[in-house]
């Protein structure tokens, strides 16, 4: 409520601060032409009202607080500002700011001041959006915010040098970027303050702010404007930071494990690793087609042909598929590669990545996810996929011995059970095949499976999968094969699915700071 | 699975005749002892006793012998083995390798155990023994350790020294067939079968032979992955490197001559880097160096609070940066998408989103030619620093990569071979500050003009045009000033550059996202830093101001229509974002790939790059 209090406020400011500047405006164009540089004057020539924006990546949907026309009066209104700013000699969009102070150091190193007391001696400056001011006679308060939080500023129209109160009420609008030095008060209601002795416009915002209670529920604007969604709730950043938390937690984890750091390419000849379809893109130079990567996997083994004994590459994988809640065709894996070790050390190494995660985030590991309680203490539970079917389904499949059909009958007869619920999906571990020519035949067969299906869709009698793209056999990785991999073991970990977990997300765009999004 | 593990452990034990436990889990083979008839307990002292006087005195007959054989396969350059194989045709060898693994798959082994319960690296194996005196033996200690054969000398069918290489080490093998668990002739039949390149698994008890070369002799020899091909041969003969550091141990800010490789052949090297690897023992600390550069920029900047990020790769622009991009279509949304070219953008919406400090590592893709210092996608570190101008940030750079290569080198000059691996490296030297030159006014000094002030006009055009041809320096078509800046900088400034050196304040025309100068008008606050003659990082003060992008972008647009399609394209939602504020910022990318380059002595950069971009063959 306060904040939309605020909120009224500044609007009604704006109006009072429009007319004036207007007027401000007109009388100092002469001012203006003398004082200001060549670039300046370039812009101001051609500050005409900006040209309507064509489509563009994410085209931009109004702020749902306010209308398109009252964001098109509100910047121009900014804009006029801006003129009269630099008419008087400032430059509106400053060069530099020298901070002493985040203002999460500044509220805890303050936190033992009276109320009302003040700390003169105090010379502190911190930079930060403004995102609420309320002005009054002789004294102004606004609200600045920067990455680590937010502190009060206080104002006060015999503290500050000359024009700069007037300047104050004139020109700052909710949004702006200040700069504010001064020293320290505690206000008698007991909110730390900047006593504010001098401050500068770094940067002039031209629209407003979201309203914060609408911008919220607007989930499409969210995504496409993520920056807007960050400055409207600044809890969603809070997101991005656990997320590199967590990488930065999973690379140290590696480390102690004495694992290298490897690049492969994303861009290949033959897209192999997985069963996916790819991107598929053209280099004009080598005149061909190359594929997006869909698994680093093929080229982190060829790795361990080369004498590499523990290998990981994090980064980004392609998959040319739909877009849900819990997919997005770029994401993020880590992917592992450790020689003469199965798949039992794998299942360590999972536990361990993800413990350490937990507790780099959480401090714990009991994590509520969606309303569900999961406990990550080791050890996990370790079971055969043929048992926790029998368990879930009551049917031993091993029963049916080498009868398909029979097993497909048993299994279409029970109620649909959803995939991929909560649990792990984003951990998938195997023993990595060594065999040459079985993997061969591997390879082959998955093709000709693939190409079956492919046959099929085509002729509209498939399932629901689209499966007409080509997939190749990666000859070059048979090849490394022959020289001779060892024994080894190798995981992939879905990164965002991961972060999902741990931030508590309901979907990958919460955890992807641009995801991908449907044209509007 | 477990069943399918254990019978596949089983076979292997097959294959390695009797020994115990070839392929299991366990990493102490159970010494004879669980099946032995209960002795008395002084029956056993005695037992003991005699056992081990046997035992000494075989080792010292052990040791004559091999000190013979030792001597004579490193005279002989194994010669039983290039008897054996050498001359073969290596379709033949391969051939002949696919049919032994078939016949042995035939009789029900697996030549490929699931696993193989290493105890020791061969680095910590190297340290734990190094300080044997010669010819001590520790016949009561059993290692496991595995890796790859990369020499094999026979000096008779019961005795066979191999080389064995893991983690960029060498340690040597001793099979003997009297201390193997192998019946004799079962052993001369194995170890007939073991080829230089296989992967094998050995216990066995560690010693250093009589000439002081540390060793380990074999209890238990198993082939866990057989190599089909033939392996490229060292010349002159291998295992002339004594002691277990592999031969040349190279460090970064050292120079490398590739010309001393066992592999020297370019294509072979790139497209099979895995062979590279294995018998050019240099490249794997090629790669290690680039992994450390990467850490390094990591750990520097996350002490500085930077957070680390992760912008889309594929975008509906491809903005940040002039370059033509890589196309591709999303199907089931209908959409075509752009690798992007940088992610300069999308980080400058983050910082205008609260984010005051971020960075991102990672790919871009440009869709242009492959050469010496490109690759179709190389590697960046792109940061933004809210309040922080380029002065700040020429600062940071001075500090981060002179402290890189004072971390990886030790000191501040590396060696360089500039001029090709037949003439002597040059030095380049980071200690910091590094030295800063104006791009316009260095440029007028050097090349002794008076460009127009006005760099926007058809006349500042048409005075660099009669510029280059003055100089003879090339400028094909589109000849806008910018491109004609750009040669003729090139030309005069660059080549100066081989120090570490910043060239400062660019053109508007040049930078359309850099922050016009504060006090220079037409100029930017940017730098380039340049060493070895070429760009390493790019910076500026970012321009925050939106109308002033808008209009750049513009200006962008009429060089776009004039022919340059590499101009860049204007991004609505960039500047929209700016509409909502982006503070004072300093904004820097780094080639990751090119410094990499800088630091290993590598000319192109396919030698830092796992797996560079081919033509395609045939």
């Amino acid at each position: 409520m306060e904040a939309l209090r605020v909120w009224r406020a500044s609007s009604n400011l704006f109006g009072f601060g429009a007319s004036r500047a207007a007027t401000v405006a007109a009388a100092a164009t002469p001012l203006y032409l003398h004082t200001c540089r060549r670039s300046h004057l370039r812009t101001a020539a051609t500050a005409k009202p900006p040209p309507q924006p064509p489509q563009d990546r994410r085209r931009r949907s109004a702020s749902s607080s306010t209308s398109t026309s009252d964001r098109d009066s509100i910047r121009a209104t900014r804009l006029k500002k801006v003129e009269e700013l630099r008419g008087k000699g400032y430059e509106p969009y400053a060069y530099k700011w020298d901070r002493t102070h985040t203002t999460k150091e500044l509220q805890e190193e303050y936190t033992h001041l009276e109320n009302g007391e003040v700390c003169e001696e105090a010379a502190v400056s911190i930079a930060g959006r403004i995102v609420a001011r309320r002005a009054f006679g002789k004294l102004a308060f606004m609200t600045i915010r920067d990455d680590t939080g937010t502190i009060q500023l206080y104002c006060e129209k015999y503290s500050l040098s000359e024009d700069q109160f007037e300047q104050l009420k004139a020109f700052i609008d909710i949004g702006d970027i200040l700069g504010a030095s001064g020293s320290i008060k505690k206000t008698d209601k007991g909110e730390l303050s900047v006593y504010v002795k001098k401050f500068e416009i770094l940067t002039k915002s031209l629209l407003p702010l979201p309203d914060k209670y609408h911008g919220l529920t607007d989930v499409d604007k969210r995504y496409r404007q993520r920056y807007v969604d960050m400055i409207a709730n600044p809890e969603v950043a809070d997101v991005f930071r656990t997320r590199a938390k967590v990488v930065s937690e999973i690379r140290k984890t590696m480390e102690s494990f004495c694992f290298i750091e490897v690049e492969t390419p994303v861009l290949q000849g033959a897209a192999g690793g997985a069963e996916a379809r790819p991107f598929i893109t053209y280099h004009n130079s080598l005149q061909r087609d190359l594929y997006l990567r869909i698994a680093t996997e093929l080229h982190l083994k060829r790795m361990l042909v080369g004498g590499f004994e523990k290998v990981y590459e994090i980064g980004r994988i392609f998959r040319n598929e739909g877009i849900s809640t819990r997919h997005n065709p770029e994401f993020t894996t880590i992917e592992m590669y450790e020689a003469y070790s199965d798949y039992e050390s794998m299942m360590n190494i999972a536990e361990e990545i993800v413990t350490r995660c937990a507790m780099a985030t959480h401090g714990k590991l009991k994590i509520d996810y969606q309303g569900t309680e999961i406990s990550l203490e080791r050890p996990w539970r370790r079971e055969t996929m043929h048992s926790l079917v029998k368990e879930a389904t009551g049917i031993d499949f091993y029963s049916f011995g080498q009868d398909v059909e029979a097993a497909k009958n048993a299994a279409s007869g029970l109620p649909r059970i959803k995939v991929g619920s909560n649990e792990s999906t984003s951990l998938q571990a195997c023993s990595s095949v060594g065999h040459v020519l079985n993997e061969r035949s591997r390879f082959e067969n998955q093709i000709k499976q693939h190409n079956a299906k492919e046959v099929k869709s085509t002729k509209g009698q498939g399932d629901e999968d689209d499966y007409s793209y080509e997939v190749s056999l990666d000859e070059d990785f048979l090849t490394s094969l022959e020289y001779g991999m060892p024994p080894a073991s190798g995981m992939g970990l879905g990164i965002d699915r991961l972060v999902m977990l741990l931030t508590n997300s309901a979907s990958i765009r919460d955890v992807i700071a641009f995801p991908v999004l449907k044209i509007q | 699975m477990a069943d399918g593990e254990a019978s596949a452990s089983g076979l292997a034990e097959k294959l390695a005749g009797l020994s115990a436990g070839g392929g299991d889990d366990h990493q102490q083979p159970p010494p004879a002892g669980g099946d032995e008839p209960q002795l008395s307990k002084n029956a056993r002292k005695r037992e003991e006793k005699k056992k081990k006087l046997e035992e000494e005195r075989r080792l010292k007959e052990e040791d004559k012998k091999n000190k013979a054989a030792e001597a004579a396969a490193s005279g002989a350059h194994q010669k039983a083995s290039a008897a054996d194989d050498d001359d073969m045709d290596p379709t033949q060898y391969y051939e002949n390798r696919l049919k032994t693994l078939d016949s042995l798959k035939g009789t029900g082994v697996n030549p490929y155990p699931h696993k193989f319960g290493v105890g020791i690296s061969l680095t910590e194996y190297i340290d734990k023994y190094k300080s044997l005196s010669d010819g001590e033996k520790l016949v009561d200690v059993t290692e496991c350790l595995a890796g790859r054969i990369m020499n094999k000398r026979t000096s008779s069918s019961k005795l066979i020294f191999y080389d064995l290489y893991g983690g960029g080490m060498k340690v040597q093998v001793m099979a003997d067939a009297r201390t193997s668990e192998l019946e004799e002739t079962e052993f001369c039949r194995y170890h007939s079968g073991v080829k230089r390149g296989d992967i094998v698994g050995i216990c066995g008890y560690p010693g250093k032979s009589n000439k002081g070369e540390l060793s380990v002799f074999p209890r238990k020899f198993i082939v866990l992955s057989p190599c089909l091909h033939m392996m490229p041969r060292q010349k002159g003969g291998a295992g002339k490197g004594q002691g277990n550091a592999v031969p040349a141990p190279w460090t970064p800010g050292m120079g490398r001559n590739i010309e001393n490789y066992v592999l020297r052949d370019q294509e072979t090297r790139y497209r099979q880097r895995y062979l590279d690897l294995m018998v050019n023992h240099e490249v794997r600390h090629i790669f290690k160096t680039r992994s450390k550069v990467v850490s390094f920029i990591r750990k520097f900047l996350d002490d500085r609070e930077f957070l680390e990020v992760e912008t889309p790769m594929m975008n509906m622009i491809a903005g940040g940066a002039a370059a033509r991009p890589f196309v591709t279509h999303h199907n089931e949304l209908n959409m075509r998408l752009y690798m992007r070219v940088a992610p300069e953008l999308y980080l400058k919406e983050l910082v205008v989103g609260g984010l005051d400090r971020v960075y991102e590592i990672g790919k871009q893709f440009r869709n242009e030619g492959i050469d010496l210092t490109h690759n179709p996608e190389f590697t960046t570190c792109e940061f933004y620093m809210a309040y922080a101008d380029y002065d700040d940030l020429m600062e940071l750079t001075e500090a981060m990569l002179s402290g890189m290569v004072k971390e990886l080198t030790g000191g501040y000059k590396i060696k360089y071979h500039a001029n090709g691996v037949m003439n002597p490296p040059i030095e380049i030297d980071f200690t910091p500050p590094f030295r800063r030159i104006d791009m316009i006014q260095e440029l007028e000094a050097m090349a002794n003009l008076n460009i127009p002030k006005d760099l926007s006009s058809e006349e500042a055009n048409k005075y660099l045009i009669d510029a280059c041809a003055k100089y003879d320096v090339k400028c094909p078509p589109p000849q806008t000033t910018s491109r004609l800046l750009d040669k003729l900088v090139g030309h005069f400034l660059e080549e100066t550059c081989v120090n570490p050196t910043f060239i400062i304040n660019h053109p508007e025309i040049m930078s359309p996202l850099a922050k016009w100068h504060r006090s220079r008008p037409g100029l930017t606050e940017r730098f380039e830093l340049f060493a070895n003659k070429h760009e390493v990082c790019n910076a500026y003060t970012e321009l925050n101001d939106p109308v002033v992008q808008r209009q750049r972008f513009e200006e962008q647009l009429k060089d776009r229509q004039s022919g340059d399609d590499e101009a860049m394209a204007l991004d609505e939602t960039f500047c929209t974002a700016l509409e909502y504020g982006l503070p004072p910022t300093g904004g820097w990318g780094l080639g990751i790939d090119r410094l990499t380059m800088l630091l290993t002595d590598s000319q192109n950069i396919k030698e830092v790059l796992l797996f560079p971009a081919m033509k395609p063959q045939d």
